[in-house]
């Protein structure tokens, strides 16, 4: 249990930060990130982009969410490199998540070490119920999907 | 001695300049960034000039740049600005300057100029007579609200015209507060006089998906043909093909693919399209088939079909942004493929129609990767491919 945070932290710590707060990712940053995610509490990874109308409903209702579950943990990536615009649409959505962009690693490397299987569709959402269980979706996530897969509700 | 010194002068003071792509790359393969970096927009296109000369169009900061090769891309003229006013440029990913010949011999190039607001944009074409200079760019639609007119194609035609279409939300923005209006819309614009100017733009379908590149092709009459990305009821991001009229306006538009993938979500990853001279329409495209992502290839319907002929996936789980070209019996697709090191660049060719492919390994890199293209030049395919690492890469096919 421990490892993994501590792996964790360490990515956190050696990944450049900008001004505005996004940390860049690289493919070993973004694959220890992954593996690191959902330890001990329901977490959720959202891949967005500036130019992904369907990512803005995501984060929306993920925003909303934190705020009502006080153990769930945010994770957002940009999927691209970060611009002028991330830190300000993050903000107005309220987002309490831990910020991420792609950096300068080849993109094509960051989004394979994030899952091999995603083909970079937008929204891209991991869902963890920090027991071990984990479910990935493409596409705008409904509130009830989200918490049952987190684990935030019971599942029916 | 005298000459080190310059040499070492430069070498103190190499970290204050601008990193070039390779180096940029080069550093990174060493040790995690120290800090955030541009990345430079790959997005690019192609065409030979009848003469043999490769001309190729790129974005340079706030310019759409037009550079030569007489030797198949072994050395690359100066860039020649094409709009000599800088102004926004997009160039990433599925929206690239585009490059074409008019039949009078005119160079084309097309832009999406991004404006102020989120998601805007202003479809802009210039056209040099010469080759030397660019006249001024022009907005080939009237339309001057500041939303979506986006991921243009440029499709020369037969007689001197010109089609340009576009993905355009004026029909989203009037739809607002009136209910709900699928996804933004497909229009278009014609020039008879080889893009010196646009007749007023027509709507040739309504529900067209947000963001994937559209692909053109001539029919057999030489009438245009479009293929993009649609959204058919509820949220069924299949295909959607129109004939146009020799106006531009649609002549029949036809659902071209069944894969069904039902997702609110932007793909990023528009289809690619020919018509062989039995007038059989060859298409690659990206869908989410049975939970599984991948590019695929099939021949498209006609008329009252419902059905693709021959559809078949293309590449492993990590394809991506096929293109695909027809050099008289010879079908060629070219895709990008990350297998876990490095982007491969990899084709399958026909000699019979589609039914039978010879798989190709054509190049790899290590660093980042434009879409590939594959043009055409007397009787032989190439696949023109931007790397980060090695730029502008031109690999004749067998």
């Amino acid at each position: 249990m421990i490892r993994p945070l501590l792996m964790l932290c360490a990515v956190l710590l050696a990944a450049p930060v900008s001004a505005s707060g996004l940390t860049a990712l690289d493919r070993n940053a973004a694959r220890q990130l992954m593996d690191g995610a959902g330890q001990g509490q329901p977490t959720i990874v959202a891949l967005w982009s500036v130019e992904c109308t369907h990512c803005k409903k995501n984060l929306q209702l993920f925003s909303t969410l934190a705020r009502q579950h006080k153990n769930l943990r945010l994770i957002s990536i940009a999927a691209e490199p970060e611009g002028a615009e991330h830190a300000r649409i993050l903000d107005r959505h309220a987002m309490p998540a831990a910020r991420y962009a792609y950096g300068s690693d080849a993109p094509e490397a960051v989004a394979y070490a994030i899952d091999p299987n995603w083909s970079g569709e937008l929204p891209r959402s991991y869902l963890f119920d920090g027991k071990g269980g984990k479910q990935k979706h493409s596409g705008v996530l409904s509130r009830q999907q989200v918490e049952q897969e987190t684990g935030l509700a019971p599942r029916r | 001695m005298t000459a080190l010194r310059p040499f070492l002068l430069a070498s103190l003071f190499a970290f204050l300049l601008p990193l070039t792509p390779a180096q940029a790359a080069d550093e990174h393969a060493q040790h995690a960034p120290k800090t955030m970096k541009k990345r430079i927009e790959l997005g690019s296109a192609a065409v030979f000039a009848p003469d043999g000369t490769l001309l190729a169009v790129s974005k340079q900061d706030e310019h759409v740049v037009l550079q030569r090769s007489a030797d198949q891309g072994a050395t690359w003229s100066e860039p020649l600005k094409v709009n000599a006013q800088p102004e926004a440029i997009s160039a990433d990913g599925e929206n690239r300057p585009k490059i074409a010949l008019s039949s009078d011999g005119g160079i084309l190039v097309s832009w999406t100029r991004p404006l102020g607001k989120p998601y805007s944009g202003a479809i802009r074409l210039a056209r040099s007579d010469d080759g030397s200079s660019f006249a001024p760019p022009l907005t080939v639609h009237r339309d001057t609200a500041e939303i979506t007119h986006r991921f243009e194609t440029l499709q020369t035609l037969p007689d001197n015209r010109v089609l340009v279409a576009w993905i355009d939300k004026r029909d989203l923005e009037a739809a607002k507060g009136k209910g709900n209006y699928r996804g933004a819309a497909i229009y278009s614009a014609l020039s008879t006089d080889g893009g010196r100017s646009f007749l007023p733009e027509r709507k040739v379908a309504d529900h067209s998906c947000e963001c994937c590149r559209i692909a053109s092709a001539l029919d057999t009459d030489g009438a245009p043909l479009l293929l993009w990305r649609h959204v058919y009821a509820p949220n069924e991001r299949d295909h959607a093909l129109a004939r146009l009229k020799p106006d531009g306006s649609a002549d029949s538009v036809q659902r071209a693919t069944y894969d069904r993938w039902r997702v609110d979500a932007c793909p990023h990853h528009g289809p690619s399209l020919v018509v062989d001279a039995q007038g059989l329409r060859h298409a690659v495209w990206f869908n989410v088939k049975e939970g599984e992502g991948r590019v695929f290839y099939g021949r498209l319907p006609r008329g009252n079909e419902s059905h693709v002929d021959g559809q078949r996936s293309i590449g492993g789980p990590r394809a991506a942004h096929a293109d695909l070209a027809l050099n008289d019996d010879q079908l060629a697709i070219v895709w990008s493929e990350f297998d876990g090191e490095k982007t491969r660049l990899d084709a399958l060719v026909s000699r019979d129609n589609g039914r039978n492919f010879e798989p190709l390994s054509l190049a790899s890199t290590e660093g980042a990767a434009d879409q590939p293209r594959l043009i055409q030049h007397r009787q032989k395919l190439y696949a023109f491919w931007r790397t980060e690492k090695e730029g502008f890469r031109l690999i004749p096919l067998p």
